[in-house]
């Protein structure tokens, strides 16, 4: 392919070269970005979607009445152009903007698996409207698989990504509070945010009732409680999804693509859907990435001496399925026959919910954007017999206002006034559940459909195994027995399989696993492709088990980790 | 200053100073000069009527704002003509038709013309068979608003909209609720001061 296209002209234009191609610019392609520039190279970063102005861009100052349906979004554009993205909370009226059109980026799935696939195609990609909730791993974590002989083995230990997380925490700058649990390592904290009302009954009650296995904490936020590397402390506006214009919450946009750009040595090119990667079988690497235009269609190609490869799990794996050559029928460094397989997500609505009473003349002032986290409790000490692994609550406490009057008698003087006052206390426990790696659960290009590019589709068939719906059964009855002990009212357990699909948690991974071994795996320990020795995947792709916990801290680890081995490895002449 | 200077400054970091009350103030100067009344699509004006006076009824003037003054009204036009279903339209639009119904058996007048004791005991049936009526299908009461259909009842569709667009109004949020775009901290568990709502 080439620029032009003409084959009469016949003008050979010479791709331009780089140092470094980073494929995706969100939560890992900031990082990756970020690290490779400040190492001295010089970097490409390609983004598929457009790029992002905060002062135009971001909205999360827009008041409600400002907005065409005061928040209760535009259904009709909705179900027509973002069916699947519009389940996700984020995806509201101001910031659905951030989310892709199913139209131009669909996807197959087999009727009775569903999958939910939440994606963000933009300068900074979902780390717009990420969750911000850092937690790391643990060796309960790294050492699962090998302890309950599934899959493979990871290929390291928390003693190797624990100064990375170190790094990465000193630049993000995440609140929390320490803890000191085994399972569930501290990071290095800015001051926590504070507990509301409801959450201080649960936590008094679970370390009364529950001390000796379980622990509420605040939840570990990537948004400042203090001022941090030039970026401001959280003014509790509360829609972190919709932008921040203090840069509070960490984001590849707000955070590590400034301090890449600070550097000179990135140049970040937007509307660069990436085609496929040149694989050149004479020195068996990637000389380089095609890619077409999103607007004019039209093809290039970009030359470097390595890639990493940032796109999300999903894509990335998609990129590579779709670069297949003559040595690498069945995907690009895919000897090992697993490119694709091991999709993990994290299955959740799995909880319970209740109201708190006695604290009807207490109140919380001001939105923050964060909630509780209760590490995992199951099989960590003792193992339990009802399934492996384990899961976390996050949730938190909720004070009702007016919506309440939508299913209340009353109206009149004294109803508006009713309304207007904050209503009661209410609490809910939502789990996350670790999600086991299964071979069977997997990803393919569809032989048929083809995106708005001209890309094959994926075709995903995934779906729980009995060992994940039985820890979603187990979250409802732990967190209704916590409520029960807080003296909660009206308690709803509940357990929602047909509303939570595998992808929904949105920490879909495993796609390109690490190990160390090359038959059953795709990476090395530093995210290097086993067969193609300089190209990176950093992504959730990486991941060997799931764990319990959110996922962008870790794979934010790995990432600077990975650029750091592959620069050193540069400068030793290996690559 | 102009509406669309105010808008700007609040997407930038140096709204971040001003004081909230300053903030509301510079939006509500702006959207005065531009606001013009609206046009309604839906409700014809005999409907319109009656939707104002029954918003008013749920939601009066006090010592604040009541629901007429939020133009709750054109909200209501608003999701009745681009929100709902053709089918949840006619439903609603039904039932603003039995309302008048209900008004004439009881006194051969159409709702807005009946006596305000007259229109309040019809809401109050109105209200009673809603609590009654066991279809309710929503009970979301998160406050990001994701409600994906109209409820049957058409006295909780009244309800509802009334409530959303009076409190996400500029007049409800800001006189009512006291709502401050940039809090700038966070109390976590304060006493509830009953003239000072929170939001």
């Amino acid at each position: 392919m080439r620029a032009g296209g003409s084959e009469r002209a016949e003008q050979i234009v010479m791709p331009e070269t780089y140092d470094a191609i980073v494929i995706g610019s969100g939560m890992t392609g900031g990082w990756a970005a970020k690290e490779l520039t400040e190492r001295g190279l010089k970097t490409l970063v390609l983004e598929a979607g457009r790029p992002i102005t905060p002062e135009e861009d971001y909205v999360e100052h827009v008041p409600v009445w400002e907005v065409p349906f005061r928040g209760l979004r535009n259904r009709k554009k909705i179900s027509e152009d973002q069916p699947i993205q519009g389940t996700c909370y984020a995806c509201d009226e101001w910031s659905s903007k951030f989310f892709v059109s199913d139209k131009e980026h669909p996807y197959v799935t087999p009727d009775e698996k569903p999958f939910r696939w939440i994606r963000g195609r933009q300068v900074g990609g979902r780390s717009i409207m990420w969750g911000r909730q850092c937690y790391r791993w643990s060796d309960l974590d790294f050492e699962a698989n090998l302890r309950d002989g599934i899959a493979i083995d990871w290929p390291i230990r928390y003693h190797e990504i624990e100064p990375w997380y170190d790094y990465v925490e000193d630049f993000i700058g995440i609140s929390g509070q320490a803890e000191g649990l085994s399972q569930l390592p501290d990071s290095r904290f800015l001051p926590p945010m504070e507990m509301n009302c409801a959450e201080l009954v649960m936590k008094d009650t679970v370390q009364k009732y529950f001390g000796d296995e379980r622990r509420l904490t605040i939840g570990r936020a990537a948004i400042l409680t203090k001022p941090h590397n030039g970026r401001a402390a959280c003014h509790y506006c509360g829609p972190c999804e919709r932008g921040c214009i203090t840069r509070s919450y960490f984001s590849s946009v707000n955070a590590t693509l400034p301090a890449a750009a600070k550097t000179g040595r990135m140049t970040l090119r937007t509307h660069s859907v990436v085609h496929s990667l040149i694989f050149d079988a004479k020195t068996r690497r990637i000389s380089g990435v095609r890619v077409i235009d999103a607007q004019t269609r039209q093809a290039t190609e970009f030359r470097s001496r390595i890639i990493f490869l940032c796109a999300s799990s999903l894509e990335s794996a998609r990129l590579l399925l779709h670069s297949s050559t003559n040595e690498f029928p069945n995907g690009l460094a895919n000897s090992s026959g697993e490119l694709g397989h091991n999709v993990m997500d994290h299955i959740k609505h799995g909880g319970a919910r209740g109201t708190i009473p006695g604290l009807e003349t207490r109140t919380a002032k001001g939105r923050r954007p964060n909630g509780i986290y209760m590490p995992r409790f199951r099989n960590v000490k003792e193992k339990y017999s009802g399934f492996l692994r384990g899961y976390g609550f996050q949730g938190g406490g909720h004070q009702a206002d007016w919506h309440r009057g939508f299913t209340q008698p009353g109206f009149g003087a004294e109803f508006k006034h009713t309304m207007a006052a904050p209503g009661p206390w209410s609490f809910e426990f939502g789990g996350y559940g670790e999600c086991l790696p299964n071979h069977n659960n997997y990803v393919e290009l569809h032989k048929e459909k083809v995106d708005a590019w001209g890309i094959p589709v994926l075709h995903i068939q995934c779906a729980w195994s009995d060992n994940e719906l039985a820890i979603q059964k187990d979250m409802a009855i732990t967190a209704a027995e916590m409520l029960a002990a807080a003296g909660a009212h009206d308690i709803e357990p509940y357990t929602d399989t047909a509303g939570d699909p595998p992808g929904f948690s949105i920490h879909e991974m495993g796609t390109a696993r690490m190990g160390r071994d090359p038959k059953t795996s795709v990476l090395n320990s530093y995210n290097q492709a086993h067969d193609i020795a300089n190209l990176f995947i950093t992504d959730g792709s990486a991941m060997v088990s799931s764990s319990c916990v959110n996922p962008s801290l870790t794979y934010m680890a790995l990432t600077a980790r990975a650029c750091d081995h592959a620069v050193q490895q540069m400068k030793r002449g290996e690559l | 200053m102009e509406r669309r200077e105010a808008l700007r400054l609040l997407a930038t970091a140096a709204a971040i100073p001003l004081v909230p009350g300053e903030m509301a103030a510079l939006l509500r100067a702006a959207r005065a000069r531009t606001q013009t009344a609206g046009l309604l699509r839906t409700l014809n004006p005999q409907q319109n009527a009656l939707v104002v006076r029954m918003a008013e009824i749920i939601l009066p003037e006090t010592k604040t704002p009541g629901a007429t003054a939020a133009r709750v009204n054109e909200f209501i036009d608003l999701i009745l003509t681009e929100w709902y279903s053709p089918e949840e339209r006619d439903h609603f639009l039904a039932g603003l038709t039995d309302v008048d119904a209900r008004s004439r058996s009881r006194s051969a007048k159409d709702f807005v013309t009946l006596a305000a004791d007259q229109q309040t005991a019809i809401v109050k049936d109105l209200d009673l068979e809603m609590v009654a009526d066991s279809v309710i299908e929503d009970h979301d009461h998160s406050s990001r608003g994701n409600r994906h259909h109209a409820p049957h009842n058409f006295f909780a569709s009244m309800k509802q909209l009334t409530l959303t667009g009076y409190f996400t109004s500029e007049v409800g949020a800001t006189d009512e609720l006291h709502f401050q775009i940039i809090p700038g901290h966070y109390d976590a568990c304060v006493p509830a001061d009953p003239n000072e709502p929170s939001k």
